[in-house]
């Protein structure tokens, strides 16, 4: 691979790559602004200025500035050489480029991050951004003096209602144009404009029209300050009272990565953020995965349930055993979960299967729903995947709402409680081990309450087939347990031997070669 | 010593001068381009474009020659000629005189650059207000096919030439080529990074050449005479700065206005010459020498050239004002020629209060792209106009030098230099005005004079 210098250190690059893009690669960041992994480079921002030396033998273009002399009392003509921005330029080979070892360059810098700030109302205290705010984190390292021009600034429209879901500060605003580069280019709605001229400069939705679609959040994530902030988290939370768990969206099959940021003090959580991954979401995420955190809180099964009524695990335990101890295994039918975790699905099929020796395997999950061509999956089940590989005897939910129908299941034992369709349960018999609430915990004699994909560490696979694992973020609510443990619980009670209890022993079983913690394994190693 | 010529303005004045008849009977109009599209062979015609020697009068003095050479024949693609008659340069006043009294030339023009290009469009860009430059153009576009000038088959040939005309909204910035590209396509008018340039990637994502509508306007007489006799009608032929062009004076002189020259006359000649003087029979204090992007001169100011090599060494230690007026020569002073109007200030203007005027401008025409010159230029007035209201202190003085400083180069397009080059020239050859007002010694009210 080719290389060339930055600050001394060789920084190989790929044909075509920016200078700023090679040393991202590298872990080496360039100050910016407008810059984005994802979008376009309009060069705008000017904080990734750098120098680049001229090729040997060659003069570099000069500018003429001027110094003040104070002795003399006159203006030194000083020349400076032409800095570049490197989100632009392209790396060639054997460049020598200076950054932090130019002075021009940190001049440069200095003065760039001080015009951010000039007109920049400096609202800290009130804004979302606080915490993760590039003009935070830049003017300690960049510039760190306060600033010079004391007038009054300059106002704009402030809490601007672009949509829904968005609200935009025209004052806090850098007009790094990431927001309209990211509809334009990644949601494909060009809706959001620049208007105005120089200082007056902000942000616009196209007339007649408002930040809608699928993908507005992302105009949130990638504004580098505090214009833009969504509805949703506006005055929630202190980003630096946040902790992050890598998770990955539940929303739909392609398994999005997402950091889940919660409050450890208040066990709740807060909000998703794209985690970047390139072969899968790339730095994106949609509307309503990013919502979908609310999943955390929202209709959760947090109690045990015995005939619909609130009850103890064991209680629970003890009724699911004098309803299923004398069911011959013909007539029981196994219902795994997409919505489940690939753990908590190989425990039933380890209970279901294995011991008991059921044969009738059904999967069930959320309806299909809309699909597009950027991230949303037809798919609303995060793990349909990796349940079909468990087994090639699982069969869809129609059949088992067939099979119910005309009478030959009499007992079902079932992870979650939704049904992709609904169905008469009237008839049948449900053990159920569910995280969420739905038809089935709606008709369950017995109920079992699993923790979600936020309170323990789970394996997903999305439809590309890759094993990604959710981190544990929140802790259990009320009484729920990982369901892959509540399970073994039900086997023991079952009379089975049903030994596993540790989450390292249940991945071990699962795949023995299974990378657990890797974001991105392929599905095939992970299910047999 | 001056020397006038009558190339484009022989028409000028002249009853119904800017319609087609009086264009053909007194230049034999159109002639030119017969010949060229009749004759030559496109790269005859750019041998001959560069060596006239014509450089750009839009105010960078790129050789139009060499620009048109920098324009390959696309597989898929076609080629577009586009002038830019945006002229937004505060104290320019030609390409409009052009427009509305000698409009042929810019469409002869037109057609011998769609040639020299490879273009078979061109397109005249043209800031909205100037209502009758539109309508003259217009008529002149209509006369000429008409005639069967332009269209399918311009004098019988097989070079199909359409010339239209855009209108611009009025935006300083779009007379910046690629912003005026941009403007062009529909989209706001922001200058685009470069590379590519727009012989690669220019209006419509084709090969584009964007020319001034004065270096257009003068083609057919270069072509016409022969690209080296053109040139050499210039007094500084020898610095590649060839044949005529317009200058104009504007300020505090007697009598502004635009007269057509050869190339090479001084600043003093173009004020006592060409403008009757200095109003009032004032003093000169100083010259901006070409639009307000250009730095300042003083009137008192020296040619600095000691180096026998220095194209500017036989004026070495001359006044700056007996320096013709070229685009290497102002270089070589420390200015530029930008677009040749000159704008005279005489003894008692104040030159704190010239600034000011010109960063207000500044700051209300940059597009707001780029943070040095968006924050910048604001920043700029604002300072300035703490220290007109006596509000200032020595350390604003300071940092318009540094704010300046550190705009210049910094930015997509050439608007940043444009801003903080005039601020550095003002602070450069003004600074003990700016120091008066910081102590108490002037004040707005009093001093700050832009009349006299």
């Amino acid at each position: 691979m080719p290389t060339f210098k930055l600050d001394g250190k060789e920084i190989p690059f790929e044909p075509g790559d920016s200078i700023i893009r090679a040393a991202w690669k590298q872990g080496i960041e360039v100050p910016h602004y407008c810059w984005h992994p994802g979008l376009s480079a309009p060069a705008n921002c000017r904080m990734c200025l750098v120098e680049i030396k001229p090729p040997e033998g060659q003069r570099g273009v000069m500018l003429d500035i001027v110094e003040w002399d104070e002795k003399n009392q006159r203006y030194e003509n000083k020349r400076k050489p032409k800095l570049l921005p490197s989100c632009q330029m392209q790396a060639v080979e054997n460049q020598e480029v200076l950054a932090e070892t130019s002075p021009h360059v940190l001049e440069a810098r200095k003065y760039v991050q001080e015009a951010l700030l000039l007109n920049h109302p400096v609202d800290c205290p009130i804004c979302d951004q606080a915490g993760e705010c590039k003009l935070q984190d830049y003017w300690l390292e960049h510039q760190g003096t306060k600033k010079r021009m004391r007038e009054e600034p300059i106002h704009k429209p402030k809490g601007v209602v672009f949509g829904d879901t968005i609200v935009y500060d025209g004052e806090r605003c850098v007009m790094c144009t990431r927001c309209i580069r990211f509809m334009d280019e990644v949601a494909k709605d060009p809706v959001l404009e620049m208007r105005e001229r120089g200082n007056l400069n902000e942000i616009m939705v196209a007339p007649g029209r408002k930040l809608e679609g699928n993908y507005t959040f992302m105009v949130e994530h990638v504004c580098p300050v505090g214009a833009l902030t969504t509805k949703d988290f506006r005055f929630k939370a202190r980003v630096w009272f946040l902790r992050s768990a890598k998770s990955v969206c539940q929303g739909c099959a392609t398994g999005c990565n997402a950091h889940l940021d919660f409050d450890p003090r208040y066990n709740k959580a807060y909000r998703y953020r794209p985690r970047d991954n390139e072969a899968v979401n790339k730095f994106w995420m949609c509307d309503p995965g990013m919502m979908s955190y609310h999943r955390a809180t929202e209709g959760r099964v947090v109690s045990a349930y015995v005939k619909g009524k609130t009850s103890s695990v064991k209680k629970a335990l003890d009724e699911a055993k004098s309803l299923l101890a004398s069911v011959p295994a013909s007539s029981v039918a196994v219902l795994f979960s997409a919505q489940h975790s690939q753990e908590d699905n190989w425990a039933l099929r380890e209970l279901a299967a294995t011991f008991m020796g059921a044969s009738n395997l059904y999967v069930t999950g959320l309806p299909d729903g809309f699909e597009d061509n950027i991230l949303i999956h037809h798919d609303k089940n995060p793990n349909r995947a990796g349940v079909m590989r468990l087994s090639s005897a699982i069969k869809p939910f129609e059949d088992f709402a067939k099979d119910v129908a005309r009478g030959a299941i009499t007992h079902v034992i079932a992870l979650g409680g939704e049904t992709p369709a609904e169905v008469d349960l009237s008839n049948v018999q449900i053990v159920t081990v569910a995280a969420y609430e739905g038809a089935l915990t709606k008709a369950a004699k017995v109920v079992l309450p699993a923790t979600s994909w936020a309170e323990a560490s789970g394996t997903y696979v999305n439809a590309k087939g890759m094993a990604q694992v959710a981190d544990k973020a929140l802790e259990p609510q009320g009484l729920s347990e990982p369901g892959w443990k509540l399970l073994a619980a039900l086997g023991q009670a079952l009379g089975y031997d049903c030994t596993w209890a540790k989450l390292r022993e249940v991945r071990e079983r699962l795949e023995p070669a299974a990378p657990a913690t890797t974001a991105t394994a392929p599905a095939s190693e992970l299910a047999k | 010593m001056l020397k006038p010529t009558n190339y484009l303005t022989k028409v000028y004045g002249l009853p119904n001068g800017w319609t087609l008849p009086v264009y053909e009977r007194e230049v034999q109009g159109y002639q030119v381009a017969k010949r060229v599209l009749t004759s030559m062979s496109k790269d005859d015609l750019v041998a001959e474009a560069k060596k006239a020697n014509i450089r750009g009068r839009g105010g960078a003095g790129f050789p139009m020659g060499v620009k048109w050479s920098f324009m390959k024949p696309h597989a898929t693609k076609p080629a577009y000629l586009v002038i830019n008659a945006d002229e937004g340069e505060p104290g320019t006043h030609k390409d409009r005189t052009i427009m509305e009294l000698n409009p042929h030339s810019v469409i002869e023009g037109c057609i011998i650059g769609c040639f020299g290009i490879g273009a078979h469009v061109a397109y005249i860009y043209v800031r909205d207000e100037l209502h009758l430059s539109k309508e003259r153009l217009w008529g002149a576009i209509k006369e000429a096919k008409a005639k069967g000038y332009l269209g399918k088959n311009p004098f019988g040939t097989n070079y199909p030439v359409e010339v239209y005309v855009h209108t611009g909204a009025g935006a300083y910035i779009c007379g910046e080529e690629t912003s005026l590209l941009n403007s062009l396509e529909g989209r706001r008018g922001e200058p685009r990074l470069k590379p590519p340039f727009p012989a690669q990637v220019g209006a419509f994502g084709c090969p584009t050449t964007v020319n001034n509508l004065e270096t257009i306007a003068i083609v057919p007489t270069a072509i016409g005479m022969g690209g080296e006799a053109f040139s050499k009608l210039s007094a500084i032929h020898n610095l590649n700065d060839g044949g005529v062009r317009l200058y104009g004076i504007n300020g505090h002189v007697n009598k502004p206005g635009v007269i057509e020259l050869a190339v090479g006359p001084t600043i003093r000649e173009l004020i006592e010459d060409v403008g009757g003087g200095v109003l009032g029979g004032k003093a000169l204090l100083a010259v901006i020498p070409g639009g307000s992007s250009t730095p300042v001169l003083r009137a008192d100011d020296l040619v600095d050239a000691p180096d026998e090599k220095s194209p500017l060494h036989p004026w070495h230690g001359k006044s700056v004002l007996d320096v013709p007026l070229g685009v290497d020569t102002m270089r070589g002073v420390g200015t530029m020629l930008g677009t040749c109007c000159v704008t005279v200030m005489a003894e008692g203007t104040c030159m704190v209060a010239a600034m000011h005027n010109l960063m207000q401008f500044y700051r209300h025409e940059s597009c707001g792209q780029c943070t040095p010159c968006r924050e910048g230029s604001g920043w700029l007035l604002r300072s300035v106009e703490k220290i007109l209201e006596g509000r200032g202190s020595m350390e604003d003085i300071d940092n318009l030098a540094d704010v300046a400083n550190n705009i210049m180069g910094n930015t997509i397009c050439a608007f940043g230099e444009g801003t903080a080059m005039p601020a550095l020239g003002f602070l450069k050859k003004f600074r003990p005005e700016f120091e008066a007002y910081v102590r108490g010694e002037k004040t707005k009210d009093r001093d700050a004079r832009l009349a006299v």
